[in-house]
């Protein structure tokens, strides 16, 4: 049965400006959403089995007030800081969810990370490092200039993961990936894929992971090397064209001149029943592929 | 002339040529040459279909890509605070040529919408501490000078598939770039329903 809920909003902590220390506590629903915005600082979300969400931590001593509010099954945490942010608005903050909650946090230079919670997460931040686990639902985690890791455990979902600067690392991810990054590597490490899309200017891309059958993988860079080793067999058609970089496959074909004017390469071939479809460009990134 | 004449002229013929008869070898065998010489020619009329197909590609892509790469540039978040001020006191993006080769332009289209989106961008750096200010501007610069970079080569292999790919794709990297900066920023510091 479907419970439509009034909106509940009670404002509990509103913090003073000389106050520090901030420990607050709500009941919450337990598959809701868990909205927080920090600007500098720190923001630690783990997991636990109460239908409650508990805040504690250290507010910036020119930090106006601590947004604490419930509006249905969403909850809102909000550090608020002056227009003008010249110092002591640093706030480090540590929240438990039900397990069950979706997120979405945004910052700007505070770091996020993010433990033992099942929900869809929505993660970003302009300058801080962002640190998640990802289980059953689908994730979301941006940074410009800061570090993207996830750690999956090999559950099918969809990763969209994205930086300027940062890298990108993930584990054990499974399902389809979208990675995208400037300057900063991409990392694919373990886990299984219907779907890979892997994109760089000039960072490097390394994929360690499988390809399932039927799978599609694209991967594109301007100016970073490919390196990619599957986890066990393939079964894919490849499409592989760089304009000036060289090309090594561990799968016995080679690739040939795309022309007698130009110094590109391609390297076209079927792998086992050629289920999938692989597509790999570069300008002047070298590729390399293998299998383990 | 009858038959047995002809005959005649045809016996006389042979006895004469089997007489002139000693093989003359050449020096190597000249099969493969010929052979490779047949097959250039086979190749040569691919490669201009081929040429053709990528000309028609490159269009189709040229087309797609502008009108995608706009669209993009001009499609909103809806939740954009970004207040109208006078960017003449904003770090100045200068737009990006969106030369495609030495052929193609990007549309005036595409200029407008590359034009707002910058806009918004130097509004947002200026709230960025300057750290962060740095290494977005670094790495727009590196993508602009991938831009270059595949421009260069394209200007060269006006026909290649793959570099008009990349460009466009990397016209779109600077494009998601500068929309992201400004969206996560956004998000984090002014978004009313945070």
């Amino acid at each position: 049965m479907k419970i439509i809920r009034l909106a509940l909003i009670s404002s509990l902590g509103i913090a003073p400006a000389f106050a520090d220390d901030v420990n607050e506590i709500m009941d919450a629903d337990s598959d809701g959403t868990v909205t927080v915005s920090n600007v500098a600082g720190s923001v630690e979300i783990q997991g636990w089995s109460r239908s409650q969400v508990e805040v504690t931590g250290e507010l910036g001593s020119r930090v106006e007030e601590l947004i604490f509010e419930r509006d249905g099954d969403e909850i809102l945490i909000k550090v608020r800081v002056p227009r003008n942010r010249n110092g002591g608005i640093s706030s480090d903050l540590s929240i438990s969810v039900p397990v069950g909650s979706s997120l979405q946090v945004h910052t700007v230079s505070a770091d996020i990370t993010v433990s033992d919670v099942e929900g869809e997460q929505e993660l970003e931040s302009v300058s801080g490092d962002v640190e998640t686990e990802a289980h059953a639902s689908d994730i979301e985690l941006g940074s410009v200039s800061g570090d993207v890791e996830v750690q999956g455990d090999n559950q099918s979902i969809r990763s969209r993961l994205s930086t300027v600067s940062g890298d990108i690392d993930t584990d054990s991810l499974a399902g389809e990936i979208d990675a995208e990054s400037v300057s900063g590597d991409v990392s694919a490490i373990n886990g299984s894929f219907e779907r890979a899309m892997l994109n760089t200017v000039n960072g490097e891309i390394v994929f360690r992971a499988a390809l399932l059958d039927g799978g599609r993988m694209d991967v594109e860079t301007v100016n970073g090397s490919v390196d990619i080793e599957y986890d066990g067999d393939v079964s894919a058609r490849f499409d592989i064209e760089t304009f000036n970089g060289s090309i090594r496959n561990c799968f016995g074909p080679d690739s040939v001149r795309t022309s007698r004017y130009a110094p590109g390469r391609e390297l076209k071939f079927t792998e086992g029943g050629g289920s999938g479809r692989v597509t790999i460009n570069t300008l002047n990134g070298s590729i390399r592929l293998c299998k383990n | 002339m009858n038959r047995n004449d002809d005959n005649n002229f045809d016996d006389e013929l042979m006895a004469k040529a089997a007489k002139l008869a000693t093989p003359v070898a050449p020096k190597r065998d000249l099969w493969p040459d010929i052979g490779q010489a047949i097959t250039a020619q086979v190749v040569r009329e691919r490669t201009v279909w081929n040429t053709v197909w990528a000309q028609a590609a490159a269009v189709i892509l040229l087309v797609g890509g502008s009108a995608g790469l706009t669209y993009m540039a001009m499609s909103g978040d809806g939740d954009s605070t970004v207040p109208v001020i006078d960017t003449q006191m904003q770090l100045v993006f200068e737009p990006v040529s969106g030369s495609f080769g030495s052929q193609y332009f990007l549309g005036p289209g595409y200029q407008d919408a590359h034009r707002v989106v910058a806009d918004n961008l130097s509004v947002r750096l200026d709230e960025l501490s300057p750290e962060a200010r740095a290494d977005v501007l670094a790495n727009i610069e590196t993508i602009r000078k991938a831009i270059d970079d595949i421009n260069r080569a394209l200007a060269e292999n006006p026909g290649n598939v793959l570099l008009q790919e990349l460009l466009i794709d990397t016209y779109r990297d600077e494009l998601s770039v500068m929309k992201k900066v400004d969206t996560i920023s956004n998000n984090a510091m002014y978004r009313s329903d945070i």
